[in-house]
């Protein structure tokens, strides 16, 4: 009995360290920006287009990372800021040749459908890194993928330095049809190669930080 | 004759001190424009205001000789993760302090311009003062990069 004893203990303790080693996984990777979810979320309403490769839905994040964002190009601020910061994180993950990751596949996901066209948008997404896509599609789904996802975003319209608070689009004063400004989260959210949600990066996004953080991630998911 | 002349040579003298000291009261430096996709429906205009004058002075209006349809003074405020930017009347600078204009901040925007500059072009801009003074610019469109600052800790742009 001891015998077969001194043969299971060290079997077991190798099944008790492999157990160990799986579960360390996503749950024990330390980020620094980044909100790993505990269990990855599946997303509602992924049927948008891209002006050129038409469709963009849940067969287009499969088999690849993805980093989300959302915005608009009347965006005067924020948009333009982290659109930049991810450019630069590309330029990085591409000139650094040692560097153990998968270049995600960056998606900027239109909050304004109504001005921005699927060409509009990727003429101007394409001008910060042209491995950047820009979607769009239906108001209500763009609203069923931002609600599945947990993206705030509201539409507002100023007169004379004042919020018009709420208006409904039946009420908006004459000629501030297509003045308004959208609210909007700044989240990045970065998707796992089965096409679901993995991890949120909160603002404000250091390149290297996401970087670091896009790479511990895809190193311990499986 | 004479006296008129000189009255008007005086007054002439005066206005251009007062312009110079209302200049140097307030001191802009490290203005630029956020290069932007061809089609991109608004311009960020950023630069540093130092107030030298025991008084608060303020932007209260700002033109520019870009095709644009006007120009916007803004400032990008963050609560529970959604950015919010806002209209502002007018840009303050407090008194022997400094008001940054930068990206998620207090900036400039330069509203559907009929050709968005490249990098590297100068564009002109007029500050008109709380004073009633103004104040001409000239902007570079440079890249707009961020980089973490190690020591403070801000984001600060390239």
């Amino acid at each position: 009995m001891k015998k077969k004893l001194s043969g299971f203990i060290p079997f077991l303790s190798a099944l008790v360290l492999l157990l160990a080693g799986c579960q360390q996984e996503l749950a024990s990777v330390k980020t620094e920006a980044a909100f790993i979810l505990p269990e990855e979320a599946a997303i509602d309403g992924l049927k948008l287009t891209h002006v050129s490769q038409g469709d963009f839905d849940s067969d287009s994040v499969k088999g690849k990372w993805s980093l989300f964002f959302f915005g608009y190009t009347h965006c005067p601020d924020v948009c333009p800021t982290e659109l930049y910061r991810m450019a630069e994180m590309m330029g990085k993950i591409e000139a650094a040749a040692g560097l153990k990751m998968e270049s995600p596949q960056v998606v900027f996901i239109s909050l304004d459908p109504q001005r921005d066209t699927p060409e509009l948008l990727q003429k101007y997404v394409g001008f910060y890194h042209p491995s950047f896509l820009g979607v769009t599609g239906e108001q209500s789904t763009i609203d069923r993928l931002a609600k599945s996802m947990g993206v705030y975003y509201q539409r507002v319209y100023h007169l004379n330095g004042k919020v018009l608070d709420p208006v409904s689009q039946e009420n908006v004063p004459e000629g501030l049809e297509n003045s308004y400004l959208v609210n909007h989260s700044a989240a990045i959210f970065l998707i796992n190669p089965r096409g679901k949600l993995q991890a949120v990066l909160t603002p404000p996004h250091d390149p290297d930080v996401m970087i670091r953080d896009i790479s511990s991630i895809q190193s311990a998911w499986r | 004759m004479k006296s008129n002349t000189s009255r008007a040579l005086g007054t002439l003298l005066l206005s251009l001190l007062a312009f110079s000291v209302a200049a140097e009261e307030l001191m802009i430096t490290n203005p630029w424009v956020r290069s932007a996709p061809p089609n991109a429906p608004a311009l960020g205009v950023f630069m540093k205001l130092s107030n030298h004058s025991s008084d608060e002075i303020a932007v209260v209006e700002v033109r520019t000789s870009l095709e644009v349809s006007h120009a916007e003074m803004h400032r990008t405020v963050m609560t529970d993760g959604v950015m919010k930017m806002i209209p502002q009347k007018q840009i303050p600078v407090a008194a022997h302090s400094s008001t940054e204009l930068k990206p998620g901040s207090w900036h400039i925007m330069l509203m559907q311009p009929e050709q968005v500059p490249v990098m590297g072009d100068s564009v002109h801009l007029t500050l008109v003062l709380s004073d009633g003074t103004e104040q001409m610019v000239v902007a570079t469109v440079r890249k707009g990069e961020m980089k973490m600052d190690s020591h403070s800790h801000e984001m600060k742009m390239d």
